[in-house]
């Protein structure tokens, strides 16, 4: 760690150290991400590791698909497998409005390019005859959506960081910011001071807490999400499936595991990060039920993570009004490993242009909370 | 060769009813009580799995049901540890290839 950089990057998860990577590729070497533990040791090392285009907005949808181009090529520009796999994403239908809400969001997506359809009850029958599909109406169906390993692929913009002459510096803590005449002078942290212009906040479901050291209001809170892994079964399973109605997702690794999770009944705002035998249950018996091949399969673990929720579910990328040069990428609200690679991207833009060149994410500034708020309604 | 310990110089035991399971369809000796892998073991079976990425042989090893080197398919089961589950009348018992099939 020196005692000056160009641009200090808070939060070492998925999203800070995609922006450090991006910002070294267009030549910013003078950087440092800070992470206050150890790599992936937030919300990215927990999540299940989806990487999904089917939004229900089209600017979201754009942004899900330069991700996608990103993750392909991920391999070659950043230097590491990620395990990625564009196995597909079904997304399940139960009810009237559900059906109507795809149908909808399907035409919008393929005025956006996306390879995304509609499939019927035989049709997803006929793809994945293992599941039970009482109840289903439709369903929604991009092949090119997939997954990836979060926690190698953060492991792979960290090296890469450190490669290309950048800093990544993890076990340290931001303890406060220094202001002059509403500019950035500089950060504190309990290894010692180091002086900067720019301030980037990816802190996650602790973004509010570095807002709140510059007096920035940031929206975002923790909410509990809990998530499974079961033994390795030989590959039977290639897309991510999602069901809105029974609340879960469900993928298999690599590996052969199975990753499984659902948003809690009662979250828990906050940093708790326990988990509950009332999980286990609920988890075990949908999966037998929508999946009776499982019901023979061991759990291995269990284990929580934080979504970072911002007011309408969708990520806050912008630059402060009140203080020049903080920026914040935060409230990705359970996608934000998906979405990294094109963040990254957009945010470095935003630092060395002043403003994103590849993609217009215009959409996800501040001052949306200002007028009536659209929450994204498709998350679990 | 015989696979069982007929005499031990301090425990004394009874050998149970015999029980009859197969193999790869092929019926094995076993006596009720005796763990599937003991069972096999005695049969002169030392491959009980292949390994999940290699594909290699794996056998009897830790015989106390932590380490997954004896997993098998068991009544069309994957993934039951064999030195932990005690034979029954009429048991299918097949080798496992890698992680075992669900489909």
């Amino acid at each position: 760690m020196r005692d000056s950089y160009e641009v200090v990057i808070i939060g070492g998860g998925i999203i800070g150290s995609a922006i450090g990577f991006n910002l070294l590729k267009m030549g910013v070497k003078d950087i440092c991400v800070i992470e206050k533990s150890y790599v992936s040791s937030g919300s990215t090392g927990r999540c299940a590791g989806g990487i999904r285009q089917q939004w229900s907005s089209p600017m979201n949808v754009r942004l899900a698909m330069r991700s996608v181009e990103l993750f392909k090529n991920f391999e070659k520009d950043v230097g590491m497998d990620i395990e990625y796999k564009q196995g597909g994403y079904l997304l399940l239908a139960y009810t009237p409005e559900e059906e109507e809400d795809f149908v909808k969001n399907v035409e919008m997506q393929r005025s956006q390019g996306l390879d995304v359809e509609i499939l019927s009850k035989s049709q997803i029958k006929s793809k994945f005859g293992f599941m039970n599909l009482e109840g289903v109406r439709i369903g929604s169906w991009c092949q090119s959506d997939g997954h990836a390993n979060p926690q190698i692929a953060n492991i792979a913009y960290s090296m890469a960081i450190k490669r290309m002459g950048g800093d990544f510096i993890t076990h340290t803590k931001v303890e406060s910011i220094d202001i002059a005449n509403k500019k950035i002078v500089g950060v504190q942290t309990d290894r010692g001071y180091i002086r900067t212009n720019t301030v980037v906040n990816a802190a996650g479901f602790e973004s509010s807490k570095i807002g709140k050291m510059v007096n920035v209001d940031i929206p975002v809170y923790g909410e509990r999400h809990q998530i499974l892994v079961t033994e390795p079964v030989n590959h039977f399973l290639d897309p991510l499936v999602i069901n809105f109605n029974h609340n879960y997702y469900i993928r298999q690794t690599k590996h052969g595991s199975l990753l499984m999770g659902q948003g809690d009944a009662n979250p828990m705002p906050g940093e708790d990060l326990g988990n509950s035998i009332e999980f286990l249950e609920e988890m075990s018996q949908k999966m037998v039920r929508d999946f009776p091949l499982l019901r023979n399969v061991h759990i291995v673990r269990q284990w929580s993570g934080a979504y970072d929720m911002s007011p309408d579910a969708q990520p806050i990328i912008d630059e402060s009004k009140d203080l020049s040069k903080f920026i914040y990428a935060t409230g990705f609200s359970g996608h934000g490993f998906m979405l990294a690679p094109a963040v990254g991207e957009s945010v470095a833009e935003m630092i060395v242009h002043g403003k994103t060149i590849t993609m217009d994410i215009s959409n996800l500034r501040m001052d949306r909370f200002k007028n009536h708020i659209e929450i994204e309604k498709n998350v679990v | 060769m015989e696979g069982r310990i007929l005499e031990h110089p301090i425990l004394n035991f009874q050998r149970k009813a015999r029980v009859k399971i197969f193999f790869e369809g092929r019926e094995i000796e076993a006596y009720e009580g005796e763990s599937v892998a003991a069972a096999l073991h005695a049969a002169g079976i030392r491959v009980l799995r292949y390994t999940p990425i290699d594909g290699r042989p794996a056998g009897f090893f830790c015989a106390v049901g932590k380490c997954s080197a004896c997993l098998m398919e068991i009544d069309g089961i994957p993934n039951v540890r064999s030195c932990m589950t005690k034979v029954r009348d009429g048991m299918q018992i097949r080798r496992q290839n890698k992680n075992g099939d669900l489909l």
